[in-house]
C-alpha cells in the first residue's frame, strides 16, 4: 500500500521518461505486479494522449509563420525602438531628474544631516535643562533652602530663650515683694506679651524640624508667662513666691541655658 | 541565407559576446536559432498565435537590452527562456489575469483558473476540445511545467534552472498538473466519440 502511494507519485515523472535505469525498471516490475498502479498510469495516459492533440495547431502554427523573415523583423523593430525611443512623460522627466545619480551624495548628505539632527534633537530634549533665572532674582537648590530654614529656626528659637531667661532671671531674682509688682510693671508685661508672641511665630519652625526638646521647653515658659501676665495680679506674695521655688526646682534656668548651648552648636 | 547562418555554427557564447558588441549580425543568428523554441513556449502557453509572437518580439527586445547580464558558464537557452517565462507569465498577467485569483496575495499554486471566455467542455465532443480548456484552467506554475516538459520536452532539471525552483518542486508541480488534469478531463471523457 505504502509502495502504491509512493509509485503514484512517480507515474508523471515515468510516463515522460524521467527515470532512467534500475529506477524505471523498478517502475516497471511494480506496474506489472499493481495492476491498480498500471490503471492508473493508462488514466495518465489520456492526458498525454488529450495534449497531443494540440500538436495539430502547433504545428499549424508553426508553419504559418515565416521564420526566415522573423529574425529580420525583430531586428529591424528593435533598432526602430531604439532610435526612436518612447517619449516620456512629463513624471518621468522629473523623477529622472530628481533621481539621477549625480545627485546621490547630495541625498545621502540630506539623509545623513537629518539623522544627526534628530539625533542631536533628542538628546537636547531628554537632558533636563537649568532653570533659567532672571536677572534679580534668586535661585538655590531645596537642600540649601531648607538649611537656611532650619538656621533661622534655631536662631529665632535661641533669640527667643535668651530674652526668657533675663525676663525669668529677673524675676526669679527679685525679692518676694517686689516680685507680685514685677509683673505688673509695663517693661515686664510688655516683654512677656512680646515674647508670647514671638512663640507662636516659632511654634511652627519647632513643628517643622521636629525639635522636640526646645519646643518642650519653650512650651513650659510659654505657659508660665502666660499664667504670670494673666493671674500675678491676683495672687499674693506668698503664692509669687512659691512660682519663684518652682521655677528653681525645676530648674528651668539651668535648662534654658544647656538648651541655648545645644542650639549653639547646633544638636538640636 | 539559411545555409549561410547554419554554417557559421558558432559556439553560442562567441555568438553572445558578438551582440554586447553590438553584432547585429550575431543577434539575428541567435534570434534564429532559437526564435522556433520561445514560439513554442509562448503558443503553448497562450495557445495564440499572435500573442505568442509577440513574446517572441519582446523575449529578442530582452535580450538585446540585458545581454550584458548574460553570464558564461548559464546555459544559454535556458536563460533565454527564463526570460521568454517571464514574459509569458506578466502577458498573461496584464491580457488575461483580470481574475481575482491571479492577485498577487493568492498562492498561484493553490489556485485553478476559472474560464470565463473559453469554450465550454461540454460543447465539445473530441480530445482536443476537451484538453485546451482543462489546460488553462491549471494553475499558473502548473501549466508553465507541464507546457515546459510536454511541448518544450524539457528535462526537470532545465525546468527547474528556468523557473529558478527546485527539482523537487518541479517534480511535485508536473505530478500536480498531470493530476489536475486528469481530474478535470474525466467527467468529459465519456462524450468523446
Amino acid at each position: 500500500m505504502m509502495d502504491c502511494k509512493k509509485y503514484k507519485k512517480g507515474l508523471a515523472a515515468f510516463l515522460y521518461g524521467e527515470l532512467k535505469g534500475d529506477e524505471r525498471e523498478l517502475f516497471k516490475a511494480h506496474l506489472d505486479a499493481c495492476p491498480q498502479c498500471m490503471g492508473e498510469l493508462e488514466r495518465l495516459k489520456e492526458v498525454k494522449k488529450g495534449a497531443n492533440s494540440l500538436q495539430e495547431d502547433i504545428e499549424n502554427a508553426m508553419t504559418s509563420v515565416d521564420w526566415d523573415a522573423l529574425p529580420m523583423q525583430i531586428v529591424e523593430n528593435i533598432f526602430k525602438k531604439e532610435a526612436h525611443p518612447a517619449r516620456e512623460s512629463w513624471l518621468e522627466k522629473l523623477s529622472r531628474l530628481i533621481f539621477q545619480p549625480r545627485l546621490r551624495p547630495v541625498y545621502a548628505g540630506l539623509l545623513v544631516g537629518i539623522i544627526l539632527g534628530s539625533i542631536v534633537t533628542f538628546m537636547v530634549v531628554r537632558t533636563p535643562q537649568p532653570v533659567m533665572v532672571e536677572a534679580g532674582e534668586f535661585f538655590a537648590p531645596r537642600d540649601f533652602l531648607e538649611n537656611v530654614d532650619l538656621e533661622i529656626a534655631r536662631r529665632d528659637t535661641l533669640d527667643y530663650l535668651e530674652k526668657s531667661q533675663y525676663l525669668l532671671l529677673d524675676f526669679v531674682q527679685s525679692p518676694s515683694e517686689e516680685a507680685a509688682e514685677f509683673w505688673r510693671s509695663e517693661f515686664a508685661s510688655q516683654k512677656a506679651r512680646d515674647l508670647l508672641s514671638q512663640k507662636k511665630y516659632i511654634n511652627s519652625q519647632l513643628n517643622k524640624f521636629q525639635m522636640a526638646k526646645a519646643k518642650a521647653i519653650c512650651d513650659q515658659i510659654e505657659l508660665l508667662f502666660y499664667e504670670l501676665t494673666q493671674i500675678s495680679v491676683e495672687l499674693s506674695a506668698e503664692e509669687i513666691r512659691k512660682i519663684q521655688r518652682l521655677i528653681e526646682e525645676k530648674n528651668l534656668l539651668l535648662k534654658i541655658k544647656l538648651l541655648k548651648r545645644e542650639l549653639k552648636r547646633s544638636e538640636v | 541565407m539559411e545555409q549561410e547562418r547554419t554554417s557559421k555554427n558558432e559556439d553560442v557564447y562567441t555568438l553572445v559576446e558578438k551582440i554586447k558588441k553590438g553584432d547585429r549580425e550575431a543577434f539575428m543568428t541567435v534570434t534564429h536559432l532559437y526564435q522556433k523554441r520561445v514560439f513554442l513556449l509562448a503558443f503553448s502557453f497562450f495557445h495564440n498565435r499572435e500573442d505568442a509572437l509577440d513574446i517572441v518580439q519582446e523575449t529578442f527586445l530582452r535580450l538585446y537590452q540585458k545581454v550584458n547580464l548574460y553570464r558564461k558558464g548559464k546555459n544559454f537557452q535556458n536563460w533565454l527562456l527564463q526570460i521568454a517565462k517571464n514574459l509569458c507569465v506578466d502577458y498573461y498577467r496584464k491580457h488575461y489575469g483580470k481574475r481575482s485569483e491571479l492577485r498577487k496575495e493568492n498562492p498561484v499554486d493553490d489556485m485553478n483558473l476559472p474560464l470565463q471566455n473559453e469554450p465550454d467542455p461540454h460543447t465539445f465532443s473530441d480530445l482536443k476540445g476537451i484538453f485546451t480548456p482543462c489546460l488553462k484552467k491549471l494553475a499558473e506554475r502548473q501549466r508553465m511545467v507541464f507546457v515546459m516538459k510536454h511541448y518544450n520536452q524539457l528535462h526537470y532539471n532545465e525546468i527547474a534552472q528556468i523557473l529558478d525552483i527546485s527539482l523537487g518542486t518541479v517534480k511535485s508541480l508536473h505530478f500536480k498538473a498531470v493530476q489536475n488534469l486528469r481530474g478535470l478531463m474525466a467527467p468529459y471523457m465519456g462524450r468523446q466519440v
